[in-house]
């Protein structure tokens, strides 16, 4: 053994980061990408339904299109959200009951730092996977897109088309194929669920089992959905006696619980509608508000948790 | 020139918990005071539930004292830069399955801000110190207790602390095992290193510790040094080597011709059955 010399303690930074890593490192471990197999099979089968059959060459493009990000986005939304919630939920719990936490906490690491690094973790497999399925997902339409054109082009000369409209018709099919629009509703979804693993990262410093956290977490993402229809609604009720108090009311449950009605854009995205730059900065600067709220809420409960 | 801070120093601790049932108060420590100089093994023993595992908890900050104090060389246990020197080995610890005995200590000693070359050659160092450098790229779910307990060891020591504590550290572990665990112990002395260890395996405490600190039902009963407190003050043991039967009768015909003085035995000394046991495996191995 060495002679005893001063041991720099590192930065906030550098400990979050060793913690994030180690975090993402566990997951992966845990075989979560072979979700990524499931993703490729929904894909490449969402192929094979043919549209063009059931209709027309307007139709033939967007439907098939349309098909295969439905069902990109949806089981992007299903792996982004169970993901979220599971995986935060676990990760506190295990380290108390293994007492890593113990030997973790034993070492000169605030516990910020700690709470900030598992955060991390979770959300950097999140991306990861978001982007090897918007990859996967972006080359199966880039395919799909050249095909259904030369396809559609040759259904509408035998309908007898215009040159014109031809070209009008290939312009709609390319708007339906892989661009800007579609990253941005990916990067939609991964904002959605950093707002939903900070919730479960709160829930988790107050649970006493992984299966609590797991169901109050799906529950607050449910409500989330009709959070807005709720507050319009006390809204109005308040408009008929006490307006200033109702709408106080109002603002503080929006502060505290996010409206997930808001990422309905991304369901625009899936039918080919543009994802305007405002709103995608709109939804980061929401991301951003709830994920740190929620993460120095789950410090403020866990600075004085004793183990 | 001021004195230095001592390694250890707890004061008047109490720590109360809530049971849940009727929120009644458990009182798990009661009045603790603990000194411990720098480069002293410090052995706590006491039965299950006695307070043992709280009082360490509490100079780690893992709980907050309901009264009293804990200090690290001076520095308030409740403070993150109190763990600066401080290596912990919890009872039966596991560490994460899914890395391996050198990705673990890479790592703890990442998160103690090490790094680079510095990092690699305290995990190699570490890794030959507690005699895993064969297992260090198998993963810890393939561990034996053991190894466990070594490999624990070998992440609290990551930073080169000053002091070292140790829950229960050969709980569960077979006799070689707690054997390389103890040798560990008293190189960390020869190095000047503070040992700060409870359990209740009181021949293993008798072996390394400097002084012991008797706790029970959350209340020190008594503490001094090991050699004082276990010594029988009005007897006296020679032991003989060869010695033939004329000269015991010599001896006892002796003593018994003083007054006031009592033979209380003679006899062959016994070693522990932990000795013979370690003899006979080393012998086999051979």
């Amino acid at each position: 053994m060495s002679a005893t010399q001063p041991t720099p303690r590192g930065s906030h930074c550098g400990r979050t980061l060793v913690i994030a890593t180690h975090t993402f490192t566990q997951l992966a471990r845990m075989k979560v990408f072979y979700f990524l197999a499931i993703f490729a099979v929904i894909i490449i089968a969402s192929n094979f339904l043919d549209w063009q059959q059931l209709q027309g060459p307007e139709a033939a493009g967007a439907n098939a299109l349309a098909s295969i990000k439905s069902s990109s986005f949806g089981t992007m939304h299903l792996f982004s959200v169970v993901l979220s919630i599971v995986a935060t939920a676990l990760l506190l719990p295990k380290d108390v009951e293994d007492r890593t936490l113990y030997t973790i906490l034993a070492k000169p690491v605030p516990r910020l730092d700690y709470l900030a690094g598992k955060l991390l973790g979770v959300l950097l497999l999140v991306f990861v996977s978001l982007a090897l399925m918007d990859v996967l997902m972006t080359v199966v339409l880039q395919i799909r897109t050249s095909m259904i054109m030369e396809q559609q082009t040759e259904l509408a000369q035998a309908a007898g088309y215009t040159p014109d409209a031809i070209a009008s018709l290939r312009a709609e099919t390319m708007a339906n194929g892989p661009n800007a629009s579609l990253q941005g509703a990916v990067l939609a979804v991964f904002l959605r669920s950093s707002i939903i693993a900070s919730l479960a990262l709160l829930i988790s410093t107050f649970s006493t089992s992984t299966l609590f956290t797991t169901v109050i977490s799906s529950l607050v993402y449910f409500i989330g959905h009709f959070q807005a229809d709720a507050r319009d609604f006390y809204l109005r009720i308040g408009q008929a006696g006490q307006g200033g108090f109702s709408r106080a009311v109002s603002l503080l449950v929006s502060l505290v619980l996010p409206d997930f009605q808001l990422f309905n854009v991304i369901d625009a995205v899936i039918e080919g509608q543009a994802m305007p730059m405002l709103i995608l900065g709109k939804l980061a600067l929401i991301a951003i508000y709830y994920a740190l709220f929620f993460t120095l809420a789950s410090w403020f409960i866990f600075s004085d948790k004793e183990f | 020139m001021p004195e230095a801070a001592p390694a250890v120093e707890i004061r008047d601790l109490v720590k109360d918990f809530k049971t849940s049932f009727r929120r009644q108060r458990l009182r798990a420590v009661d009045g603790v005071s603990i000194r411990i100089l720098a480069g002293e093994v410090y052995g706590l023993i006491g039965p299950n539930g006695s307070g043992k595992s709280t009082t360490m908890k509490a100079l780690l900050g893992l709980v907050v004292p309901t009264a009293g104090s804990c200090a690290i060389f001076g520095k308030d246990s409740l403070k993150v830069d109190s763990r600066d020197d401080v290596g912990f080995l919890p009872e039966n610890p596991y560490f994460y399955k899914h890395l391996s005995g050198a990705e673990t200590l890479r790592f703890y000693g990442k998160l103690c801000g090490l790094g680079g070359c510095q990092l690699r050659d305290r995990v190699d160092e570490l890794l030959a110190l507690v005699d895993l450098e064969g297992a260090r790229d198998r993963r810890l779910g393939g561990y034996s207790k053991g190894m466990l307990q070594r490999i624990g060891l070998a992440q609290a020591l990551i930073q080169e602390p000053r002091l070292v504590i140790l829950d229960e550290p050969t709980a569960g572990v077979d006799p070689v095992g707690s054997r390389q665990i103890r040798d560990l112990i008293l190189r960390l002395r020869e190095r000047g290193i503070t040992v700060f260890l409870c359990s209740h395996l009181l021949e293993q405490v008798q072996e390394v510790c400097d002084r012991v600190g008797i706790i029970f039902q959350g209340r020190m009963i008594r503490e001094g040094r090991l050699d004082d407190l276990i010594a029988i003050e009005d007897q006296t043991e020679i032991v003989l080597r060869d010695a033939s039967p004329e000269l015991i009768a010599r001896i006892t015909s002796l003593v018994a011709g003083v007054p006031g003085t009592d033979l209380v035995r003679t006899g062959k000394p016994r070693t522990t059955l932990e000795r013979l046991f370690l003899r006979e495996i080393r012998e086999e191995e051979r």
